[in-house]
Parts: C-alpha cells; structure tokens; sequence
C-alpha cells in the first residue's frame, strides 16, 4: 500500500512527487478576473454591442456570474445594459 | 437639463432619403425644445436580433442630448404615435454615468495612494544572515 498524503496538508505535501496521474483530484482552475474591473469599464454601455454578446451565450440567456467572473457590482449593471439592448433588438430575448 | 441616450428604430420599407427626413423631424423636435444635442448618429440598417412587426431588420438611429423631461417625454409620444418607427428606447443616462466616473475616480485614487511603498524598509538589509561555520565539533 503506498501511503495516502494526508488530506488536510495544505496541498504540499508529495504532489509533486514523480507519481503519474492516477488522481485526478486537482486540476488547474484558472482564477477568475471580472472583466469590467480589469479593464476599468466603470459604465456599462448598452449600447456597446459586441462587449454584451460576449457575455450571451448561444440560447441568449445572461451568462451567470459564477461562470463569468464577473463581480456582483458589474454583474447588475451589465444585467441591465443586456435586458436595455434586448428591448431594441440589439440582443436576443431567446433563441434556439 | 438631464442628459438622455434616445435611439429609434424605424421601418426598413423608407429609402434611406425617407429615413433621414425622418430623424431630421426628431432632431428638430430637440433642437427646438431646446435640448443640446451631443451625439447623432445613424447607425444605418442593421439586422434585428428577433423579428419585430414581421420585419427582420431595421434603420437605427441614435440621439444622445441634454433635454428637459417633458421634452423627451414629448418625443416619445411622437415616435409612439408614427407608424415608421418599429421601437424606440430613452434612458436618463447621466447619473449612470456621473455615477461610474466618480468610481473610477475613487478606484484612481485608491490606487495612487498605494504605490508610493516606503523606501526600502530600514529593517531588512542589516540583518545578513551569518553564514552557518560549517559545523566542526572542535572544542
């Protein structure tokens, strides 16, 4: 029996060991940066169509925060640019 | 005066002489009203995002000015009541965007008032760390 690192080791200890992938446990996962906040948009426009379709995804809902990254405070206000865009049919409501 | 973000569709069945004759009415409208017309622009016939009175695209035109309410207010009646405009949208957008320059302000300052680190804090390079006698056990 090869002996379990321990699991509340705080991730160092023998990960890094020459062992192959048996466990898939850890996976890189990328840390999240909300894009308004990187890029110091402060104002959301919406008319600014090609930045809220990034934030569309193919059936047209609103992309959720916990997938975008994006923080609460952005997250409100570009909900309101993409549902202000959707009124003139710059956005879609659906689509399928 | 409050400044408003106005953009009109209008139907894609005008020849673009007919649609500009059109937004040329709303700009008067403004300008007469006294408003401070800031941005026009036309952004020429697009393609909707979902059909609207059977129609798939659309001859869309922005206005952004400094207006009196009522004078918006009696815009959007205006475009209501005609029967070239497939949709239009007002929104206020100068507390929006008052709103977000005063972040950006704050997030300026925040970020000014950081860098300036101390000068190399007085602490650290005294210290070198003795390098260790290579251990001998001569009495």
């Amino acid at each position: 029996m090869t002996a379990m690192p321990s699991r509340g080791g705080g991730g160092r200890s023998g990960s890094r060991e020459g062992k192959p992938s048996t466990r898939k446990k850890f996976f890189v996962r990328r840390r999240k940066v909300c894009k308004f906040c990187a890029e110091k948009i402060e104002y959301v426009d919406w008319k600014d169509v090609k930045l809220l379709q990034s934030f569309i995804p193919e059936r047209g809902k609103i992309l959720p925060r916990r997938i975008s990254g994006t923080c609460a405070l952005h997250q409100r206000k570009l909900q309101t640019a993409i549902k202000r865009a959707r009124a003139i049919a710059l956005l879609p409501y659906a689509t399928d | 005066m409050r400044l408003y973000d106005i953009v009109v569709l209008l139907t894609p069945d005008l020849s673009e002489d007919e649609a500009a004759k059109v937004t040329a009415d709303y700009r008067k409208i403004l300008a007469d009203g006294g408003a401070e017309i800031v941005r026009d622009e036309s952004w020429g016939r697009r393609r909707m995002a979902y059909p609207i009175g059977r129609k798939r695209e659309a001859v869309y035109h922005l206005f952004v000015a400094k207006a009196q309410p009522a004078l918006v207010a009696e815009l959007e009646r205006r475009m209501r009541l005609s029967d070239q405009v497939l949709r239009h949208l007002a929104v206020r957008s100068d507390e929006e965007t008052k709103r977000a320059a005063k972040m950006a302000e704050r997030i300026r300052k925040k970020h000014a008032k950081r860098p300036p680190r101390p000068p190399a804090p007085p602490t650290a390079p005294a210290a070198e760390p003795e390098p260790m006698p290579p251990s001998g056990g001569e009495a």
